[in-house]
């Protein structure tokens, strides 16, 4: 039994996404697949605010709108758009993933899905719902819906499938980190066509590079009598140090990066020096918060608090391991933080992209979680990026003159808000 | 059912908390999944507000579903503590509509001193525009109370509003204007007005409306019921600014002169008085549009496509006050669609005018006239990417890049300027034109690089790329260098011929030209900023010609057909 972490859980009444806009990296990720959301306008005014840049490169995500004459109907007809997806942009698979409307309407997805699939072009359900997931989490469900498609192993076959999508460039540095240590690479899940899926058997490694990917690393062992392996996550020094030496230990392979992490930290040594001893406080919504928490904890912060969406005891149980006495929230009432922030001054607030203006407004040194979804932070490699997100903002705000401290410079901004209280003392 | 990858206009509930964000001490509570408070994001980026916006979400989860767990009058107990708001709106969403709960009860239970009003916002029946007029007209109706009005002449100023198109500069503009006047402003709404402000309405003179979507019934019914005198026209260009300041001056006069101790009658100042030094023309565009380097605009063609307000103060604009010919117009609010088609009479014939909530048939109507000016949304822009078209602005919804710093109104005299600019700069070159038509690229070839989209909308910042970068460029140079893959369609052709959802018949049969090796050397020869265009009209010249290859032969013959 994974030991015992102390977390809190809240009501959740704080500010975040649904797990749809995981679509706006997947469609990229799996460059042959469609997105098909069943949804309403709702839906595409989120993902329009959120992905608005890609309607440009003919997206390869659309809404199935539902609107008020198919509110009745039992089951939505999408045969014809499907039929047309198919015609204009050839995908390999279709991902047709549910929303929070057509899960109230009772939708039998698993069956719509079927109805339309071909073998030339398998169309699969993907849970997405915003009643039920958040942010990166459908990330999870888009993995699980891959299963079936990914070729049996052998139990002899006995190579390590990398699990969650990340960039080419990313997937190039692991490659090469495991061919350096002599570990046997079988791929990535997602990989970046469908049809390049990685084979997963009882012989395979599953090294997770995601936190948010719980659910369909238990449905690997579950069906495939994989091994997941259980280590930190890839970020940072500490964190590339036991993923890999945790990695290389199931291959029998005793390997020793002490002197690769030492090498690493010292390389990031500006930002550490900076870092040290500055509280800072998590209150995003990607759920990276756990390992970025840990992470810059062992750069030399105080991590005041780290609240993210869900806590996993199993899955994250590593992690939790390395935030022993950091207060963990899950769930948490933003309300709360902002008076725990008031309380307790933060020089530093992780943040998700929604609250990130207005914590400025109120004082805050604020950086916007979100960006650490989008940038290429994995491995060795993505080191000095992780840092200097978190370093950038800290910089940037001591650099600034100190004019923006006063209201004045923000009077007549928001007309519901003539003044604003700042949470920071002086 | 339909496809669906755009909408012009956004959801009821965010029309709620447009008005919500723009008033003081009021709040909007979503019952709603907890994804649904996205549209926050769109005011803390894009007005980039320094506090938090008046809403929160009630989240409604999955397991509590199952369970029967109601958390709404709670969450209303911490809004108030936390917030101590005069009123909170309570609005469903588009899945928790369906469940069909009494929120009433449930707002009741809460037991809150503040007021609790529950606002029937039917996603499926309303979206954006009709929930904020609808709430505020409702809001207005509420409060507004009977009382004697001001002793001078005064406005109310309806319509501004959080995340209103430009609504900040137009303010400025119109509290210049009544400053000018020597008219008090009485309350403005909902921008930065209490429920005590809306209480005070019925003391103005005059209720000004310049917002088709927004404040306009709130007007007619203070005139109904208060008997407040309501002017509804937007003063876009200088020609309606005058007639607007004159209708202005004459109803303020005609109240003040029902008052048993009248005021001396206004007068209209000098019309120096209404620019920025007090002492030059209150707008250059009457003098700019007669100057010699705007002759050559006079036969450049607009499209204009927006909001009802926005679309029909911008036609009449180009038209009147910079000679421009409109080859056709139209709106997204399908509502408003025969207001704004007999706004236009003589302006737009019925053929050339679009009402449609339907981005791909405004796409393609933009890609089958290809205009020399499209003024649009932020979604026009993409179209005219697409096309090699210049676009500006001219209504929401916005992107990033419309929310600038400077003071850039669209109405009054400062707002005509505004636009203007907005048009020379977009369309750019008079005399150089000529002159790089004349002697081919100048040496600008070297500049030529493929479009690329600034990365920019609200949540996808600049890391976007980090994920799959060649997937990024790849997918935006395509439509842009007009060099598609064999067999398939190129760029602008593949839209107009293949989208389903267009009602517009397409010209047929659809043959896609090819270029030979010495017609793509003649195209090299055209100025890379307008070559484009060339292609895609030297393309369609070959099409209604059954011309299947384009030599060097053709293009000229093109050339001289088009007379470019």
């Amino acid at each position: 039994m994974p030991p015992k972490a102390q977390f809190t859980r809240e009501d959740g009444i704080y500010h975040s996404f649904c797990g749809l806009v995981s679509v706006g990296w997947l469609y990229q990720k799996i460059k042959d697949s469609f997105f098909l959301i069943l949804g309403t306008h709702t839906c595409a005014h989120l993902l329009q605010n959120t992905m608005g840049v890609m309607i440009f490169a003919r997206p390869r995500f659309a809404i199935s709108l539902l609107e008020e004459a198919d509110l009745s109907s039992a089951q939505p007809a999408i045969a014809d758009q499907i039929a047309e997806i198919t015609r204009e942009h050839h995908p390999s698979v279709i991902f047709l993933l549910s929303s929070c409307t057509p899960e109230v309407m009772k939708v039998e997805f698993e069956g719509l899905a079927q109805s339309v699939s071909t073998p030339e072009v398998p169309v699969l359900f993907v849970p997405a719902s915003g009643l039920d997931f958040t942010f990166s989490q459908s990330e999870d469900s888009v993995l699980q819906a891959l299963i079936p498609f990914c070729p049996e192993a052998p139990p002899d076959d006995k190579r390590v499938v990398f699990l969650g999508s990340v960039n080419d460039a990313i997937a190039d540095d692991f490659l090469f980190e495991a061919s350096r240590l002599g570990i046997p690479v079988a791929g990535f899940l997602p990989a970046n066509h469908f049809h390049e899926l990685p084979p997963i058997g009882p012989g395979t490694i599953i090294a997770p590079l995601q936190p948010f990917l719980a659910k369909v690393a238990n449905q690997l062992t579950n069906d495939r009598g994989a091994t997941v392996m259980s280590s930190l996550f890839p970020f940072g020094p500490d964190g590339c140090r036991a993923f890999w030496e945790d990695l290389a230990a199931h291959f029998d392979l005793k390997v020793d990066l002490s002197e690769r992490e030492a090498a690493s930290w010292a390389r990031i040594k500006e930002h550490t020096d900076l870092l040290k001893g500055k509280k800072v406080f998590l209150s995003a919504d990607t759920l990276l918060e756990l390992p970025l928490a840990r992470f810059i904890r062992a750069a030399g912060a105080e991590v005041l608090e780290c609240s993210t969406p869900y806590i996993n005891r199993r899955f994250h149980a590593r992690e939790l391991a390395l935030l022993d006495g950091v207060r963990l929230v899950e769930q948490a009432n933003f309300e709360r933080q902002l008076r725990s922030i008031a309380e307790e001054q933060p020089d530093l607030v992780i943040s998700n992209i929604i609250t990130a203006n207005p914590l400025i407004g109120h004082g805050v040194v604020a950086k916007w979680g979100t960006e650490f979804i989008f940038s290429p932070i994995h491995g060795w490699a993505g080191v000095n990026t992780l840092v200097s997100l978190f370093t950038r903002a800290l910089r940037r705000h001591a650099r600034l003159d100190p004019l923006g401290n006063d209201p004045v410079w923000m009077a007549g901004v928001m007309p519901g808000a003539p003044e604003i209280i700042p949470l920071t003392r002086g | 059912m339909r496809l669906a990858y755009w909408m012009y206009e956004g959801t009821a509930h965010h029309g709620v908390a447009r008005v919500m964000n723009s008033m003081r001490k009021t709040h909007a509570v979503f019952h709603a999944p907890q994804g649904d408070g996205y549209v926050n994001t769109i005011f803390t980026m894009l007005e980039r507000t320094p506090g938090f916006p008046a809403m929160t979400t009630s989240v409604v989860s999955g397991t509590d579903l199952a369970r029967g767990t109601l958390r709404l009058p709670e969450t209303l107990r911490q809004v108030e503590a936390a917030q101590h708001p005069d009123l909170i709106v309570v609005v469903a969403s588009c899945s928790t509509i369906l469940l069909q709960e009494n929120l009433e009860i449930a707002a009741h239970q809460s037991g809150l001193a503040c007021e609790v009003m529950v606002y029937d916002a039917n996603p499926y029946r309303m979206q954006e525009t009709a929930a904020a007029e609808g709430l505020f007209t409702e809001l207005v109706k509420k409060y507004a109370t009977s009382q004697p009005l001001t002793p001078m002449p005064s406005v109310n100023i309806l319509g501004p509003s959080s995340l209103g198109f430009h609504a900040r500069h137009d303010l400025i503009s119109l509290r210049r204007i009544f400053k000018t006047l020597g008219v008090a402003v009485n309350v403005v709404a909902p921008w930065g007005a209490s429920v005590d402000d809306l209480r005070r309405l019925p003391a103005a003179w005059l209720t000004i409306a310049p917002y088709r979507e927004l404040g306009r019934l709130a007007a007619e019914y203070l005139e109904a019921q208060f008997g407040t005198a309501a002017l509804c026209d937007a003063p876009i260009g200088v020609q309606p600014t005058l007639r607007w300041l004159d209708a202005v001056v004459e109803q303020l006069n005609t109240v003040g002169a029902r008052l048993a101790v009248p005021p001396s009658p206004l007068k209209l100042p000098p019309l120096t008085e209404f620019s920025l030094d007090g002492m030059s023309a209150p707008s250059n565009v009457p003098w700019f549009a007669r100057t010699a380097d705007m002759e050559s605009f006079s036969g450049k063609k607009a499209f204009v496509f927006g909001d009802a307000t926005h679309t029909v103060g911008v036609t009449k604009f180009l038209a009147d006050e910079l000679g421009m010919p409109i080859a056709g117009a139209g709106t997204y609010l399908v509502k408003e669609a025969d207001w704004v088609r007999s706004q236009l009479q003589g302006y737009v014939s019925d053929a050339d005018f679009l009402a449609t909530d339907e981005f791909q048939q405004v796409a393609d109507r933009i890609g089958q006239l290809r205009p020399e000016l499209v003024c649009g949304t932020q979604m026009e822009r993409h179209t005219g990417r697409r096309y090699d078209l210049n676009v500006m602005v001219i209504s929401s919804p916005t992107h990033i890049e419309n929310h600038l710093l400077a003071y850039r109104p669209f109405l009054g005299f400062d707002g005509a300027d505004v636009i203007a600019d907005e048009v020379s700069t977009t369309c750019t070159l008079g005399m150089e034109k000529h002159l790089i038509d004349m002697f081919g690229d100048a040496g600008l070839e070297l500049v030529e690089s493929p479009s690329v989209p600034s990365a920019d909308p609200v949540l996808v910042s600049n890391g976007k790329a980090a994920v799959a970068p060649v997937a990024v460029v790849a997918d935006v140079v395509k439509p842009t260098n007009g060099h598609a893959p064999e067999g398939q369609p190129s760029n602008g052709v593949a839209s107009s011929a293949g989208a389903p959802t267009s009602g517009q018949a397409t010209p047929a049969p659809v043959v896609n030209p090819v270029w030979t090796a010495d017609g793509e050397a003649m195209l090299k020869k055209i100025p890379f900023f307008v070559r484009g265009r060339a292609r895609g009209n030297i393309e369609k010249y070959a099409r209604e010609h059954g011309i299947a290859t384009i030599t060097a032969e053709v293009l000229l013959a093109a050339k001289e057909h088009l007379g470019a």
